[in-house]
């Protein structure tokens, strides 16, 4: 057992250094349905490649930090990262830019959702929150956690652990519509995009749960991109692939993130969202 | 003596029981065990519906996963014995015992949080975080089990033996088949840590099971559940100790290609990462300045005041709600899990019951309970019991299976009692309290649910990319399973056996 190991970890030093030289490596987790990731993503890495003329793959990850890790590590160059992880993101590393954002992303919004049993109406008012079960998304999602926490310690003028009985992390945009529909929290943050698809498809009752809230605009996904791709792939890497990005039209790789279309961003397009997480203590 | 004589009717092992239970009903009065839920049927349906369709071709690349969740195992348990062996040796130094404790105390994901940032997304990060604390599990346990070994081999070898030869024929040998048969149970423990693995991001079942559950897609999530059931429950079939060299040398040609270790990002780690804030990419001197710290005692006490110690709390509530469950319902199941009680039907129903209860993630289990029952601590208590007393009546109901009982027995529940248990209590109890070790660990997990254990915290502090103070809580949470080691055995005067550790 012993010899075969050590046999094999020097083959393997051996193969690895080949496998990963000058391919460009993006990463991507989209806001809803995470399912069949690879079998999506790898036909975005396909029209990339074919666009930029060099190898592209597609890294499948489980969370935003994750995310973050492997773009702080090198291991991908390009990442659609959600509004916090990507101010996070290019934090770490210096010199990486913000380079394009989905077309919902310029006004995105999170809702406020509630259990029948709390008999809240929609409103454009902020509502009354006192006492209610509460649960966010995952804890670092933007439209599940960030902004709905801002909005909601802004209208109050209290921090959240005052405000509400419990407050619980679902960990996704999905299972907070359903733990929300089930009455296991009463109220509830969401991202709009999750809910309305829900809706649309049938997959939440909506006389169990609706919309109470609707937060006000702000800046969200985008496509941020590493330092140093212009000398590792050569002038004007940069350029040609914030083009092919915004240039993507076909529905079924759109489909993949979910987006209508890319358009232009910038690193100062998010700074809302650094100094709101700088407010509710996120960041430092 | 005389002073305890009016409570000597009282006998040692009822006295640990109902201190047990005196502790479980104080915390049972602080838990938070409130029922919630409103409205849980028709998602309740959905997940039922699921199991009762299952959609095995939902999953992409499922062999794959299927692969890679052996293929970590094997890793692990390899480099894990590699490791652990000449650890055993040296176990009866103090050093190496509390490193080794330390090292066990922290769960296989933390270790991969941390590997993470180390190696990236790499087969490294999860061989290394399986392998790491099995290491430490084996040293102490072949420490123990080799202490068993009978001295008469040893002394009479020939003068002039060396110490290896002396070593493997007068001790290991005498040993080998009860180490073989716990390297063969580990090895199931690392299949659920591998597969639990993937819940961080490794490619192995876990990865696909964790996305399901947590989306709603209940098809893709029951065909994965009752795959990781089978796969576990075939091992016997599978996993004979000649297929291991045809296993390894497969695992390694189909090991994910390794990204090459780059050593800043470990100096980066060490030397940066790991530092408070105010700390960071100070020169080292200027640490000790006044102000600096001021900052740190302040760093660190808002950690340990909002974080550590309400996480602690909380994290000992629940697991000693979730053994005093477990003490119970292993009770209830035992009788119906031997020989003794039970025709053999009973008993092959049982055993099912069992492969799924020790094969069912904690995570998913406290998942289906949220629903039912809101998201208090309840939920995560019952998903650690109904775990932890599967694994309990399946080790134990061997134990019971082979106590000699004389030929008047008949299997009735007053003979079992007087007969039977008593016989494995001490046991029994031995075991239970090594699971609360386990209990501990596993809150772990259950932290990242939102039960707002250590685990949540820790979880927290990575996902916030301050790694810092997720290392400050992971120190805090080894220290406390060191501790809760030590006075388990201290209260028990561990019998020493191989079925204690898992």
């Amino acid at each position: 057992m012993k010899l075969t190991h050590l046999l094999s970890a020097s083959f393997l030093s051996l193969f690895s250094t080949v496998a990963l030289s000058a391919t460009f490596t993006f990463t991507a987790i989209p806001d809803e349905d995470e399912s069949q990731l690879r079998t999506r993503f790898d036909k975005v890495a396909d029209y990339l490649t074919e666009q930029l003329g060099v190898e592209v793959k597609y890294i499948p990850v489980k969370s935003y930090s994750a995310a973050v890790t492997a773009f702080r590590n090198n291991q991908v160059q390009l990442a659609w990262f959600g509004g916090l992880s990507g101010v996070q993101a290019r934090r770490l590393v210096p010199g990486s830019e913000a380079i394009a954002q989905g077309f919902e992303d310029q006004f995105f919004k999170s809702y406020l959702i509630a259990h029948k049993s709390t008999e809240m109406a929609a409103s454009t008012n902020f509502p009354l929150l006192n006492d209610y079960t509460f649960t966010f998304g995952s804890k670092d999602s933007t439209s599940g956690r960030l902004m709905p926490q801002y909005f909601i310690e802004k209208n109050t003028g209290k921090p959240i652990e005052q405000i509400f009985k419990r407050i619980g992390f679902s960990g996704d945009h999905s299972r907070t519509i359903s733990q929300v529909e089930a009455g296991v929290y009463q109220v509830g943050a969401v991202n709009y995009k999750v809910w309305d698809t829900a809706v649309e498809n049938g997959d939440v009752d909506t006389s169990k749960v609706k919309v109470i809230w609707e937060s006000p605009t702000y800046p969200d996904y985008q496509w941020t991109v590493h330092s140093g791709v212009d000398e590792k792939f050569g002038a004007g890497f940069k350029e040609k692939l914030t083009k092919t990005l915004i240039g993507m039209t076909d529905k079924d790789l759109l489909a993949s993130f979910p987006r209508e279309s890319f358009v232009p961003a910038k690193n100062s397009d998010y700074e809302p969202i650094e100094r709101v997480a700088k407010t509710i203590g996120m960041l430092d | 003596m005389i002073a305890y004589s009016r409570y000597s009717f009282v006998g040692h092992w009822q006295k640990i029981t109902l201190l047990l239970l005196l502790m479980v009903s104080v915390c049972w009065f602080f838990a938070d065990t409130e029922v919630i839920a409103l409205d849980p049927w028709s998602e309740l349906g959905r997940m039922w519906q699921g199991f009762v369709h299952p959609d095995f071709f939902a999953t992409e690349y499922l062999l794959d996963a299927l692969w890679q969740t052996i293929s970590f195992a094997l890793f692990g348990i390899t480099i894990g014995l590699l490791l652990g062996f000449p650890l055993a040796l040296w176990y009866q130094h103090p050093l190496v015992a509390a490193m080794c404790a330390f090292i066990r105390a922290i769960h296989e994901i933390f270790w991969a949080l941390i590997f993470l940032q180390i190696f990236g997304l790499s087969a490294i990060t999860g061989i290394l975080a399986i392998a790491l604390p099995y290491a430490a599990t084996f040293a102490r346990v072949f420490a123990d089990i080799l202490q068993q070994a009978p001295m008469h081999t040893l002394f009479s070898l020939p003068k002039g033996t060396d110490k290896l030869s002396a070593f493997i024929y007068g001790r290991w040998m005498h040993m080998y088949p009860q180490i073989v048969d716990y390297i063969r149970y580990r090895f199931e423990c690392a299949l659920r840590s591998s597969a639990v693995l993937g819940f961080i991001g490794m490619p192995t079942l876990g990865f696909y099971l964790e996305s399901a559950f947590r989306q709603g897609h209940y098809q893709q999530g029951g065909a994965l559940l009752i795959l990781f059931v089978l796969l576990i429950g075939s091992i016997r079939f599978w996993a004979k100790p000649i297929m291991l060299w045809l296993y390894l040398p497969l695992a390694v040609y189909f090991l994910p290609p390794i990204p090459v270790i780059d050593s800043q990002l470990i100096w980066r780690f060490i030397s940066v990462d790991v530092l408070p804030p105010m700390l960071q990419g100070q020169p080292f001197l200027s640490w000790f300045d006044t102000d600096k710290l001021a900052q740190l005692v302040n760093w660190s006490y808002t950690l340990i005041s909002q974080q550590v110690f309400p996480g602690m709390v909380a994290t000992l509530v629940l697991a000693f709600c979730a053994l005093g469950l477990t003490h119970v319902l292993t009770l209830v199941l035992l009788p119906f899990n031997t020989r003794l009680m039970m025709p053999k039907v009973v008993i092959l129903i049982m055993r099912a019951v069992n492969l799924i209860l020790r094969s069912l993630p904690e995570y998913l289990l406290a998942f289906v309970f949220m629903m039912l029952l809101g998201p208090s601590m309840l939920p995560a208590i019952i998903a650690l019991a109904l775990h932890n007393s599967g694994l309990m009546v399946f080790l134990m109901s061997r134990q019971a299976d082979s106590v000699s009982v004389p030929l008047t027995y008949r299997p009735r529940i007053d003979q079992y009692s007087y007969l039977v248990l008593p016989a494995i209590y001490p046991h029994f109890m031995g075991l239970l309290f090594y699971r609360f070790e386990v209990i501990i660990r596993e809150t772990a997990i259950l932290g990242m649910l939102g039960v707002m254990t250590l685990g949540f915290y820790v979880d927290s502090n990575f996902s916030e990319i301050r790694f810092s103070g997720a290392l400050l809580l992971l120190v805090f949470t080894a220290g406390l399973n060191v501790v809760v080691d030590y006075l388990a055995r201290r209260l028990l005067h561990y019998p020493r056996n191989r079925l204690q550790a898992c």
